[in-house]
């Protein structure tokens, strides 16, 4: 909203220059984003909260301005005009839908003549951005921003029937609007109408064919209130945005509608001659009931701890437009009609406060009475991060709408309803209007977006929610997931450039030591297959409540070609509300040993198809207590071994609390467990 | 001697998630809950139990996303505020960091998701001046002992009264620079009393009890201290831009 200071200035004597004017008029909440010079006058860009319609006008700003400055407002006069004739006998009024209309008024007047406005008006309504056009379009248009009501002339000649109906518009009803475009409208905006037709869109726009142009002689004055929810809808349905439309929707002044008539008949009369109707046809069914609000003078303290003195607060809301009534004792203010944003004690409070001054409000922290808590697996959480950092990968946010995507299987916990991801209505990006059932095709665009920077070492995770309707018109499923995708080079401390690649074992061991660092128990990984994973590189991972929580393995070759990938991806997803919720990791001191123990190691050449777990559960079986643990040495592929088969090296220590063992002892032990995996696993020792 | 140390790395976390980490241990030292809630929302949560009326443009579907069932892509994590209340009653002190949509198209200071902080106390006998010292503690912990809080009358359907919070710059302290584009103060966020309508909804009395809410977008803080020129980094996951922070 562009202010004048000059005009500003005929209404309030402000003695304030315009940057200190800015500095005071943002501190009562209407920030001036800019001031700037036009033609000897400084104009004010005003950013006008939306719930203040009312200073969206320059008698609108100037009454804070003479509350800032303890001034006086002076309402715009001018003289009073010729009037001959009752507005009823030349015309009428009928508004047929008062539900979207509840006032209308309209005034003629007769005879003017049509011309430039005069070089002031021209030069004012220029200096806040308008375009001046001829001197009644002006002076209603001056009048809207002095006092902020939307005012219409119409040509009297041209209205059919010489009357005004105010209905909704007939389905499919055309009216061609000021700006010269033809509208189709449908049945549930408001339109005016003569006796035959649209002539214009309610609280929008006047149409063309009742312009005021050169020839026009009498005019027909509209000053009314249409209701803000139906101009909203109607102006944007029909992609407009008037001047008039921005006031209506926010709420105009239901009771000033004859206050701004009379203003602009006045101004047409002065400055375009012509005579007036002696009153206006005012139709005004329900007239707008008095609000009353009481103040409790303790309430302001008490919400913001402000003190002010009743006279000042008297002083502030009756300078505001506000009226006390009631008995002495209290403070009952009558609101008037322009502040339609408010209503209650707490308003008032608002107002009192702003023109106190929010820097007078003093500054300390609430008394404590409670003790602060983070989320419940927030700690789980932090060590995840800091865990996956460490290892080398870096946090990724994407976007929670993507496409439509069945290329991927879903988190166990989700499967079994894959189809229904939440749809958007209206979307914003194109190829983003479904929201996220899982992590990794975000995951796998920023891969993509990194490998296309020329950065081929590429580790990240993402912690997010994924989303999943499991019945039709319910609130869909929310879930916390964790994703994690490498691909490139093995990276290792200490170095600047990769000794080999990354494999499937980086992207275990980074989430097994993940796991450990959040102190929840280990989890298990068994072969399973999934759409998107490569099969035979593929596990799915359960912990230790063996509930399974997600899968991991190589990305397949169709789901990575379609992301054009040259080279090895690995992925990982699970459900990270069931991993942060699952069983803590143990933790339990034992002795430290006292006597030594012997290591011994054996090569076995075993199935390939035998897993490690199967070994380790073989050797747990055979309950030797002395036989402290078993470790993997190696295993080792090809050469001269049979392609069947691989060659698996173990690692076993023996100890005793006891006592130091014998070589016999051992021997014994040792030989008991080697024939028992040989004979387990029909296996040859190396 | 003076060659460089052998180089350990380590990745990082993301800016957003710094960010958030640091302020959700702010409130928990001055005693708030951190909660979350729901991401897809009901209008109730939304926009009703807000004080925005059902007309309101923020309700419509220029600005929310809804989904085809009819549900709103969060547009402010106050709804979290009301289920926190709903379920832990009054008196009440919490943060809701999270994931917040709207619909802007993306440009250099536009996404159309973005992370949020809400931050509610209800208790008896809270005023705008603890609204004032919260607000003024966490900029300083944020920005440096010297920041200087400052508050503007403003509008919002949930608060009354209502304010817009500014910080003096901490680049120029005050003397005016591009982060502040010269004017001395940046801003940040809005807060208020909670508006008596929203206490009502929860079942709190708001002759009994007062409180405040704040908010602010954490995505705005990052641009500003960490002074990117284009917020659309955040949501690219390029390496190099990852790698940036900590």
């Amino acid at each position: 909203m562009f202010i004048s200071y000059e005009w500003l200035k005929e209404l309030t004597d402000t003695r304030l220059m315009p940057a200190e004017l800015r500095d005071r008029l943002t501190m009562v909440g209407l920030a001036i984003d800019a001031v700037d010079e036009h033609g000897g006058d400084a104009v004010l860009d005003v950013e006008v909260p939306s719930n203040r319609p009312d200073c969206l006008s320059h008698v609108g700003i100037a009454r804070e301005v003479s509350v800032i400055e303890k001034g006086r407002l002076r309402l715009p006069a001018s003289e009073k005009p010729k009037t001959e004739g009752r507005s009823a006998d030349l015309t009428s009024v009928e508004i047929k839908d008062p539900d979207l209309c509840p006032r209308y008024a309209g005034r003629l007047v007769r005879g003017v003549k049509i011309g430039p406005s005069p070089d002031w008006l021209a030069k004012r309504l220029e200096a806040i951005g308008q375009r001046p056009i001829n001197n009644v379009a002006d002076i209603t248009n001056y009048v809207l921003h002095e006092v902020g009501q939307p005012l219409h002339a119409f040509d009297f000649e041209k209205l059919g029937g010489r009357r005004i109906i105010v209905r909704r518009a007939a389905p499919g009803e055309k009216l061609k609007t000021l700006d010269g475009v033809e509208r189709t409208l449908t049945n549930d905006m408001l339109v005016i109408a003569d006796a035959e037709k649209a002539v214009a869109l309610a609280g929008i726009m006047g149409g063309e064919e009742s312009e005021i142009s050169a020839q026009t002689k009498d005019v027909l004055i509209e000053s009314a209130y249409f209701d803000p929810n139906s101009v909203r809808q109607t102006a944007r349905k029909l992609g407009m945005d008037t001047e008039a439309s921005r006031r209506f929707e926010r709420g105009a002044d239901r009771e000033g509608v004859l206050r701004a008539q009379q203003r602009c008949v006045e101004l047409i009369c002065e400055l375009a001659g012509g005579v007036a109707t002696e009153d206006a046809i005012d139709v005004y069914p329900k007239p707008l009931g008095e609000r009353v609000i009481d103040l409790r003078p303790e309430r302001i303290p008490g919400l913001t701890s402000l003190t002010v003195e009743s006279d000042e607060i008297i002083r502030i809301l009756t300078g505001l437009g506000f009226e006390r009534v009631g008995s002495e004792g209290r403070m009952s203010f009558k609101v008037p009609s322009w502040r339609v944003d408010v209503e209650q004690e707490e308003d008032l409070v608002e107002e009192v406060a702003r023109h106190t001054g929010y820097d007078k409000i003093g500054s300390e922290l609430p008394p404590s009475s409670m003790s602060g808590e983070y989320q419940p697996t927030e700690m789980r959480q932090r060590s995840l991060r800091r865990a996956l950092n460490a290892f080398g990968f870096d946090e990724a946010i994407n976007f929670s709408f993507t496409q439509q995507d069945s290329r991927f299987d879903l988190i166990p916990t989700l499967a079994g309803h894959e189809t229904d991801q939440p749809q958007l209505e209206n979307p914003i990006i194109e190829d983003a209007a479904w929201m996220r059932s899982t992590l990794l095709p975000g995951l796998l665009s920023s891969v993509r977006h990194n490998l296309n920077h020329g950065i081929r070492d590429v580790r990240l995770f993402e912690i997010g929610r994924i989303f999943l309707i499991s019945k039709a018109g319910e609130l869909p499923d929310e879930s916390l997931a964790l994703g994690i995708v490498a691909t490139g080079g093995a990276l290792e401390e200490n170095k600047a450039q990769a000794e080999r690649e990354l494999d499937f074992f980086d992207l275990k061991g980074a989430l097994e030591a993940a796991v450990d660092w959040m102190s929840v128990a280990p989890l298990t990984f068994t072969p399973t297959s999934a759409r998107h994973l490569r099969s035979g590189q593929s596990a799915l991972i359960t912990n230790d409540d063996r509930k399974p929580l997600g899968t991991i393995g190589r990305l397949a070759e169709t789901v990575a070609a379609s992301y054009k990938f040259r080279q090895p991806v690995y992925v990982m997803e699970l459900d990270l509300n069931a991993l942060l919720s699952g069983p803590a990791k143990v933790i339990q001191y034992s002795p430290l040993p006292k006597y030594p123990s012997v290591v011994r190691d054996i090569s076995l050449l075993v199935d390939r198809s035998v897993s490690l777990d199967e070994i380790f559960a073989a050797v747990n079986k055979q309950q030797i207590a002395d036989c402290r643990s078993v470790k993997l040495v190696g295993t080792f592929e090809g050469g001269n071994i049979p392609a069947s088969k691989r060659s698996v090296t173990l690692r076993l220590e023996y100890r005793s609390d006891e006592r130091t063992l014998r070589d016999e002892e051992v021997e014994e032990y040792h030989s008991r467990l080697t024939s028992a995996l040989l004979e387990t696993f029909a296996a040859e020792q190396r | 001697m003076c060659w460089s140390g052998r180089p350990k790395w380590g990745c990082h976390r993301h800016p957003i998630t710094l960010l958030r980490e640091r302020l959700e241990d702010i409130f928990v030292s001055l005693g708030y809950a951190i909660e979350d809630g729901r991401e897809i929302e009901t209008d109730f949560y939304n926009f009703t139990a807000l004080n925005i009326p059902e007309n309101h443009p923020a309700c419509g579907k220029a600005d929310t996303f809804y989904t085809t069932d009819g549900f709103a892509l969060r547009s402010q994590t106050s709804t979290v505020q009301i289920h926190a209340m709903q379920r832990r009653g009054v008196p009440v002190r919490m943060i809701a960091p999270g994931r917040v949509f709207r619909r802007d198209t993306p440009d250099p200071t536009h996404n159309p998701m973005f992370f949020q902080v809400e931050g509610l106390c209800v208790d008896r006998g809270i005023t705008m001046a603890h609204l004032k010292g919260t607000v003024g503690e966490l900029l300083r912990r944020m920005f440096g002992p010297d920041t200087v809080t400052r508050f503007r009358p403003s509008y919002f359907p949930f608060t009354e009264p209502s304010a817009e919070f500014d910080f003096s710059c901490f680049k120029c302290k005050g003397s005016g620079c591009r982060i502040c584009k010269n004017s001395g103060w940046i801003e940040l966020g809005g807060c208020g009393m909670v508006h008596p309508n929203v206490l009502r909804v929860v079942g709190a009395d708001p002759q009994e009890y007062s409180g405040f809410a704040f908010g602010f977008g954490i995505d705005r803080m990052c641009g500003l201290m960490y002074e990117l020129d284009d917020i659309r980094l955040l949501f690219e996951n390029d390496v190099r831009f990852l790698e940036k922070f900590e």
